[in-house]
């Protein structure tokens, strides 16, 4: 009767094993320790032939009743296992934080002039580039502003010398577009440009812009209106309202400034529009006949609009920043808010 | 410019409220900046543009209400009933007629100077101005009623009987109104008596002929100055008046002589004094203008066609005249108070303004395609912009106003700086030749604030003194730096960077733009270790970075060790391919080989793999450096390099025998070239 004996051993082992069993190739190593083609089980059931009649037919039901057994048990142990997580097992605790890949971030002023910029290049504007070390004639005297005038009040400029400037407004390259190609332009120019201002929450002597400028035969006031409503509306939101009001710049007449209605208040009148409802982004007009006499467009024949806005004013509104030296700053903990 | 409601009212029968009379002008150009409470008085504070010196008045600012808002004008009485004669003689020279075109003169005698009646000088409070006395508050009343400036001397104070207006002479002095010693100089224009300057013309009276109490005869003056030459005094004297402010934007020439007329019975009735005689020296109000305005071509450039009466109604209430019409063309006749119109088009945008911008409509609808819209270049450092931020940097920007030490800090590493004229501060004297003062300005802001893991690029401008055409140079650059653990998570712990995290943004952006970087080890200023960059092919030197020395950290007080690299883009803006070409996908698998490669320290791994590259001829298709061991299990100052090799050709797979012997020439090389051994 020691065989029956071993075989409930090996049973008892078996079901240890298989209790412990955490991974599917420590069960496959049970499988081959008590079922493969060398355990020891095969050995009894070849040991049969052996034995007297009676144990024979005890011991071989009993082996193969173990054998059916330990082989479901197996089975069932591996889709249990195949089912449970792997390495560790239940102990993978997966509120643990992720390993987020580094990704940086792209400066709050580029993210806001691409977006200005997206908009016009959608609508088929050229982004044109130009010098910001330039002369007096293209910076002043080519936009209509005499040298000593009040209006020039507006436009203080670094110097670098007796005839170049660090160009006041990048009006300066609609200058070099319209020497440089006959009209159809529709073009709009993006850049940095200088103030003499000293620094404190809302001045900077170094600033960004973004002008637009469109000359055709039968270019229209409405066209201007259209253009910079699909702007706005873009820009800051689809139920944006838009007005214009009358101003003066040298270069441009009719010349306005435009409003839209408070993005904070909805134009209902809070700090930040100074209780009126409105806030000012741009500057616009048609453009002056003494600008086409300068790059020698002729005015009976051309009309056209140009505008213009600061990109810090806007990232500001946009964003809620109440001081200008924090773009300048660049402390991470301000870059990497704009995602 | 600051007015009272009911001082406008006066006009202009306005039923408007201050608050819509405010909206209204806003809306037409004048903009209202806020409107205050005066006692029982509105005050609207207006921003007035500089080619409207005609609003700087009351008279100025009715009239535009009147255009907005439909309603008549209603002047004051500016006629003297009849001239009067007589008074004691005073004479007048203009000596510099192109800084005066014109200049009057009225005497009034026997003035009692006493406080003024509240009917002029309620008006000035309420605006903030100062009441002084019965004449001068009346000139003060008139300048805001007119916009004509005046002033009234003391005409017994007046030596020599007679007024001379004429340049300055250097170094003469005169003490002004407010007490101040004034120190003069060749072109000023000053009015003088017969021995000294009385008055800086069009920005202030001397102490010397000053409007007392004990005055009994008084020379009121009212003239045309220049407005350039007075812009220049009062600039040049840091001395700014309400008549400055108003003779250089340009006065009304027509309005010399109505306002003194005004001013004199003004004076007379507040003073009892009696109007005497009057001095006219200089040139006439010139003759108005005609312009020729184009209904219908106003119009087209509006974008909203125009009724002939809306027009002509505008106009006349803005004070221009119709002369006549043909066709659609009007002849408009343009007053002298309005200088600032002298073409067509001004005249579309006053009809414009009154009309309401709001009124026009607006269209999309003439929009021209265009296939280039962004230039190549742009391109180039939007991609250079977009690779950086995907490797975890962020972008910064800094001033590039930059200061002496700073330029000359890194004086070795950048071309001959621009400096500017008229520079704000030694900080912001010059134009920065180079980027690496902002970035180690931007690392010290963050460690300071305990920002210890950066990752930062920049992408701007450095500017030099020029050559050839171009007097200045401007360079796209780009300069990246990295500081402390970028890398830090739970799994792997924190792991600093290394300079060869640098190198690998630099591969990454090259790369990417299908440009091969080459890296040479120099010395370069300011750094511990450096490489100069090259593009592969070209022998022009693109960049430099490395270990940022311990001298330079100092400057910037940072004590973490920092790697820079700085790039100038010109060439690569050049050479950059934005386009992917496909190339088949290899249909045979390349075999992999391993060689471990042992020698001295002194072996420079660019140079193995050059070698490498080299002598694979068109088998070798990868090599990668896998491992790098310095350490007990070989001799001290050796290293071993582990590199991977890939054997293969697109047309077939290679024989075993094959890689075997390409793998052994390709050792063999190595081992004539360089003094190493295999491991």
């Amino acid at each position: 009767m020691k065989t029956l004996e071993r075989l409930l051993q090996i049973e008892e082992e078996f079901g240890k094993e298989v209790e412990a069993c955490a991974d599917l190739s420590r069960l496959e190593d049970i499988r081959v320790k008590y079922l493969g083609r060398k355990c020891e089980l095969t050995a009894i059931l070849r040991g049969l032939a052996g034995l007297p009649v009676e144990e024979k037919k005890e011991v071989g039901k009993k082996a193969n009743i173990l054998k059916n057994g330990m082989n479901t048990e197996v089975q069932e142990t591996r889709e249990r296992l195949e089912r449970a997580p792997a390495e560790g097992g239940a102990t993978v605790d997966v509120t643990m934080p992720g390993l987020m890949p580094r990704v940086g971030t792209l400066h709050p002023l580029t993210q806001v002039m691409d977006r200005i910029n997206e908009i016009f290049v959608s609508l088929g504007f050229r982004i044109e580039d130009g010098p910001e070390i330039e002369t007096e004639f293209y910076n002043f005297e080519a936009l209509n502003i005499p040298l000593d005038h009040p209006s020039r009040d507006a436009f203080d400029t670094f110097y670098v010398d007796d005839e170049h400037v660090l160009r006041s407004h990048t009006s300066n390259v609609q200058i070099h577009v319209m020497q440089e190609q006959a009209p159809p332009v529709q073009a709009i120019m993006p850049g940095r440009v200088y103030r003499p201002d000293a620094v404190d929450a809302t001045h900077s002597f170094m600033f960004h812009q973004v002008e637009g400028l469109m000359v055709d035969k039968g270019i229209e006031f409405s066209d201007l209106k259209g253009v910079l409503s699909v702007f706005c509306r873009s820009m800051f939101g689809e139920d944006i309202k838009m007005r214009l009001r009358p101003h003066f710049f040298p270069f441009t007449e009719p010349s306005a400034e435009v409003d839209i209605s408070c993005i904070m208040c909805k134009g209902k009148g809070c700090r930040v529009c100074s209780g009126n409802g409105w806030l000012e982004i741009l500057g616009a007009g048609m453009v002056d006949p003494k600008v086409f006499d300068a790059v020698k467009y002729d005015p009976e024949k051309y009309t056209g609009f140009a505008f213009g806005m600061g990109v810090e004013r806007i990232a500001m509104l946009l964003y809620g920043i109440e001081d200008i030296r924090l773009f300048y700053e660049n402390d991470i903990r301000f870059l990497e808010q704009f995602k | 410019m600051k007015v009272t409601y009911s001082w406008l009212k006066k006009y202009v029968d306005i039923k408007a409220t201050p608050e819509e009379l405010a909206e209204g002008l806003t809306l037409a150009g004048s903009e209202v900046e806020s409107i205050e409470d005066a006692g029982k008085e509105k005050v609207l504070s207006f921003e007035i543009t500089t080619n409207r010196p005609d609003c700087l008045n009351v008279i100025g600012l009715a009239r535009e209400a009147s255009a907005v808002f439909d309603e008549d004008l209603r002047l004051p009485e500016m006629t003297l009933p009849e001239a009067a004669e007589g008074g004691p003689a005073v004479g007048c020279t203009i000596k510099s007629k192109k800084l005066c075109s014109r200049y009057t003169a009225r005497v009034i005698t026997g003035v009692t100077v006493k406080s003024s009646s509240a009917a002029i000088k309620d008006p000035l409070i309420a605006l903030g101005m100062r009441d002084v006395n019965n004449v001068v508050d009346v000139t003060n009343y008139c300048l805001m009623e007119t916009g004509q400036p005046m002033h009234a001397f003391d005409l017994d104070k007046i030596k020599g009987g007679k007024i001379v207006v004429r340049e300055a002479v250097k170094g003469e002095k005169i003490i002004t109104i407010d007490g101040e010693e004034r120190e003069l100089d060749k072109g000023m224009l000053v009015i003088a008596d017969s021995d000294r300057p009385i008055a800086v013309a069009g920005v202030m009276g001397g102490q010397n002929t000053e409007v007392t109490e004990g005055t009994k005869n008084i020379l009121l003056e009212s003239a045309y100055f220049d407005p350039l030459s007075v812009r220049r005094t009062a600039r040049k004297l840091g001395l700014s008046s309400d008549s400055s402010y108003r003779f250089e934007r340009g006065v009304d020439k027509g309005m010399v002589v109505p306002a003194s007329d005004r001013a004199a019975m003004l004076i007379a009735k507040e003073t009892g004094g009696s109007i005497c005689g009057f001095l006219d020296e200089g040139e006439a109000a010139p003759s108005e203008t005609e312009i020729t305005f184009d209904i219908t071509r106003a119009g087209e450039v509006l974008g909203v066609p125009l009724e002939r009466d809306k027009v002509e109604k505008i106009l006349t209430r803005l004070g221009l005249k119709i002369l006549g019409e043909d066709g659609s063309a009007l002849t408009v006749q343009v007053p002298s108070f309005r200088e600032d119109l002298s073409r067509s088009i001004d005249l579309v945008e006053e009809v414009a303004r009154i009309y309401g911008y709001d009124n026009i409509p607006a269209r999309v609808n003439k929009l021209i395609p265009q296939i280039e819209r962004k230039k190549r270049a742009r391109l180039v450092l939007e991609k250079i912009r977009q690779l950086l931020v995907g490797a975890g940097l962020n972008e910064i920007m800094t001033y590039n106003l930059i200061g002496e030490a700073a330029v000359e800090r890194f004086r070795a590493l950048s071309a001959e700086p621009v400096e500017l004229k008229n520079y704000l501060s030694e900080e912001l004297r010059y134009l920065t030749p180079q980027l690496l003062h902002g970035m180690l300005k931007s690392i010290s802001w963050n460690l300071n604030r305990k920002n210890r893991d950066l990752g930062l690029f920049e992408i701007g401008k450095t500017y030099s003194k020029g050559s050839g055409k171009r007097r200045y140079a401007e360079c796209d650059t780009v300069c990246i730096a990295l500081t402390g653990a970028l890398r830090k998570n739970w799994v792997e712990g924190a792991r600093e960077v290394n300079i060869f995290d640098l190198r690998g943004a630099m591969d990454l952006v090259l790369r990417r733009l299908h440009l091969e970087p080459v890296f040479e080890p120099r010395l370069v200023e300011g750094f511990s270790v450096a490489a100069i960059m090259k593009l592969w092919g070209s022998t022009q030197k693109i960049g430099f970075g490395g270990e940022i020395s311990k001298k330079i950290l100092k400057d910037y007080d940072i004590e973490h060790p920092v790697y820079l690299c700085q790039l100038n883009l010109d060439e690569v803006l050049e050479s950059a391919v934005l386009e992917n070409h496909y190339r088949p996908i290899p249909k045979f698998p390349f075999s992999s080989r391993d060689v471990s490669i042992l020698c001295e320290e002194t072996v420079i791994a660019g140079e193995l793999y050059e070698a490498m590259a080299a002598t694979g001829e068109d088998l070798v298709q990868d090599i990668e450096l896998v491992d790098v061991y310095r350490g007990e299990k070989i001799p001290s100052a050796k290293v071993s390099y582990a590199y991977s090799i890939k054997y293969g050709l697109p047309t077939r797979t290679l024989t075993d025998e094959e890689v075997g012997l390409a793998h052994d020439k390709l050792k063999n090389t190595l081992q004539k070239k360089f003094d190493i051994s295999f491991r």
